[in-house]
């Protein structure tokens, strides 16, 4: 009896498992499936299909990631640091042997919607397939016209991750996949304007704004995908930056922005409120300013339609001018007299929209204080719009600057006009000098092209 | 726009984010302010907004709409500037020369603040690069004005 008890319970955990197995390693179903069996790889996209294409691409800023600075675009190969060992993204041209050139529509669709590779492999989620999970069938079919038709391919092997097996397992991933991912496209909300709807399709979707501004849980998912929480587009930290909340909170949110003052700043990299800078700033070079005043102006449309959090976010600011000073200045505002207010004005209102204010900027309002750290270690890249660089540039005040100085001058403006932030300790400064200097085995910079 | 310089009124044509020392440089041919680092880290470029000191690299030239601009070439029609370009000549401060023009003017804008800065005051205030190393004559020339 007992026997025959334990082969039923063993019979039933073999079927189980290997229900679970090929479950966790099947290629899942596309609405493509039967429109690819023709001839995978070719395809007799249209240029309007491809022109649409090539925008999807800059919407989804592919580019970013699938691109190391100075190598060939889409070829891959950027190192992305999680706390198991890196992950190497992989090339995209449409070569044949080394990239996607290979791929059908469906399969091409399986990694970009729902993060299975043509071998049936899964993909981790530093790819942001959840979001893009929401993209149209139409968008996701125009992206892959372009990059069939329009990407150069290149031969480039695409290399593994450093993580250790059997950390390196992939097919884990598809039962993280069960809390974490809705598979379903956008489905528009009929209670809200046509803006709205194409705003909140192009930031959860293609856009996939929250893979840096959402808070991330215990499994490194994101812990909103959507309006549902006001967990989502909250703020993050992520890879030494602090990616600030995109709801209308006054201080740490876009409260203060107005509609038209997102959409410059998307469309220019700047406004009265700042400009852009750390992982933003690649963002909007490679992405934000190709996109279509309307396109944006939904954008911005819907992100005003988030509601801010007064409790984590305090009372507004407003500007307070410095009392008149009782005794010696202290050694932070000495250091910010001589290495800041040049540019950014003993007043700490920057100039114009040209050099950030530094009074009222969220990211100097944020509890979080590493993005502040990081651009004064390492300044900020180029912003380049229309094909023009800036003229202005935050340096690296890496050699210039200890970690006590940075911390006594960062403490100062943070403290500094109404700002009411707290103090940066040496310490701080410490960590992100090591983690963000490119030639520590801690590195953890992320340099998007 | 309309920009004063040197108690002169320029009617310039740029676009509006176009660094002071580009405009004071090509558009108006004033090249007594020097180029260095183009990032606010040298003096260079120094020159007075309102009589007190900038980094013209670094200033979009819309910012300084309405504001009297003094640039090196006007050094001599201030009282005090004309003490500090004595006290250059007397201590023979300059070497290659380069940044000097952004050193006379931090050192008429620190005066014309504070005519008689201590020992670090001056240290504090003149923080503009030399690549020649004339700090120390600098520091001279700044103190002989400040006790005259």
């Amino acid at each position: 009896m007992l026997k025959r008890l334990i082969a039923v319970f063993a019979a039933a955990i073999v079927v189980i498992a290997a229900a679970g197995a090929w479950w966790a390693t099947r290629v899942p179903a596309s609405p493509f499936d039967r429109a690819s069996q023709a001839s995978p790889g070719a395809t007799e996209a249209p240029e309007a299909t491809v022109a649409r294409g090539a925008y999807v691409a800059r919407q989804a800023d592919c580019v970013a990631c699938h691109t190391t600075e100075g190598g060939a675009s889409f070829a891959g190969g950027l190192a992305m640091g999680t706390p198991i060992g890196a992950i190497y993204t992989t090339n995209i041209t449409p070569d044949r042997e080394t990239g996607i050139g290979s791929y059908s529509l469906a399969e091409f669709d399986n990694a970009v919607r729902r993060g299975v590779a043509r071998d049936g492999h899964r993909l981790y989620p530093a790819m942001p397939y959840p979001s893009y999970a929401k993209m149209t069938d139409e968008d996701v079919q125009a992206l892959y016209g372009y990059f069939m038709k329009r990407v150069t391919p290149v031969r480039q092997e695409n290399r593994a991750s450093d993580i250790p097996w059997p950390l390196n397992m992939r097919w884990p991933l598809a039962f993280w996949n069960i809390p974490f991912y809705d598979g379903h496209p956008y489905v528009a909300d009929t209670s809200r304007s046509a803006q709205w709807n194409r705003g909140a399709y192009l930031v959860q979707g293609a856009g996939h704004c929250g893979s840096c501004h959402t808070p991330r849980g215990l499994a490194m998912q994101e812990r909103a995908l959507d309006q549902g929480s006001a967990a989502y587009l909250s703020g993050a930290l992520l890879d030494g930056w602090y990616a600030p909340s995109l709801r209308n909170d006054p201080n740490t949110g876009l409260g203060r922005w107005s509609e038209s003052e997102i959409v410059s700043y998307l469309r220019t990299g700047r406004n009265v409120h700042g400009v852009v800078f750390g992982s933003m700033l690649e963002a909007f070079n490679n992405s934000t300013q190709h996109l279509s005043e309307e396109d944006l102006g939904a954008m911005a449309h819907y992100l005003k339609s988030l509601p801010g959090d007064p409790e984590r976010d305090g009372k507004p600011w407003s500007y307070q001018a410095a009392p008149a000073r009782t005794g010696s200045p202290s050694n932070g505002e000495k250091i910010y007299a001589a290495r800041c207010a040049y540019c950014h004005g003993v007043d700490g209102r920057g100039r114009g929209q040209w050099i950030s204010p530094l009074a009222g900027a969220s990211s100097v309002l944020s509890k979080e204080n590493a993005s502040t750290i990081n651009i004064t270690l390492n300044g900020s890249g180029r912003v380049v719009q229309a094909g023009t660089p800036d003229s202005y540039r935050m340096p690296p005040l890496r050699q210039l600057l200890s970690d006590g100085e940075i911390a006594d001058v960062l403490t100062y403006v943070r403290g500094a006009w109404g700002n009411g932030a707290p103090a940066v300790t040496p310490e701080d400064v410490a960590k992100l000098r090591r983690t963000t200097n490119p030639s520590s085995d801690e590195v953890i910079i992320l340099q998007m092209r | 726009m309309e920009l004063r310089i040197n108690g002169m009124t320029h009617q310039i044509d740029v676009e509006p984010e176009t660094p002071l020392l580009w405009v004071i440089r090509e558009e108006l041919g004033m090249t007594g302010t020097k180029y260095g680092c183009g990032l606010a880290q040298c003096g260079a470029c120094t020159v007075m907004i309102d009589g007190r000191v900038a980094r013209s690299c670094v200033t979009p030239v819309e910012s300084v709409a309405g504001a009297e601009v003094t640039t090196i070439e006007a050094v001599e029609t201030d009282p005090v500037g004309r003490k500090v370009v004595a006290a250059w000549i007397d201590n023979q401060v300059p070497q290659c020369g380069y940044c000097q023009s952004g050193q006379v003017m931090a050192a008429v804008a620190l005066l014309k603040e504070n005519p008689s800065p201590g020992e670090s005051e001056i240290t504090e205030a003149m923080v503009n690069l030399c690549r020649c190393a004339t700090y120390n004559a600098i520091h001279a020339a700044v103190r002989q004005v400040a006790k005259a």
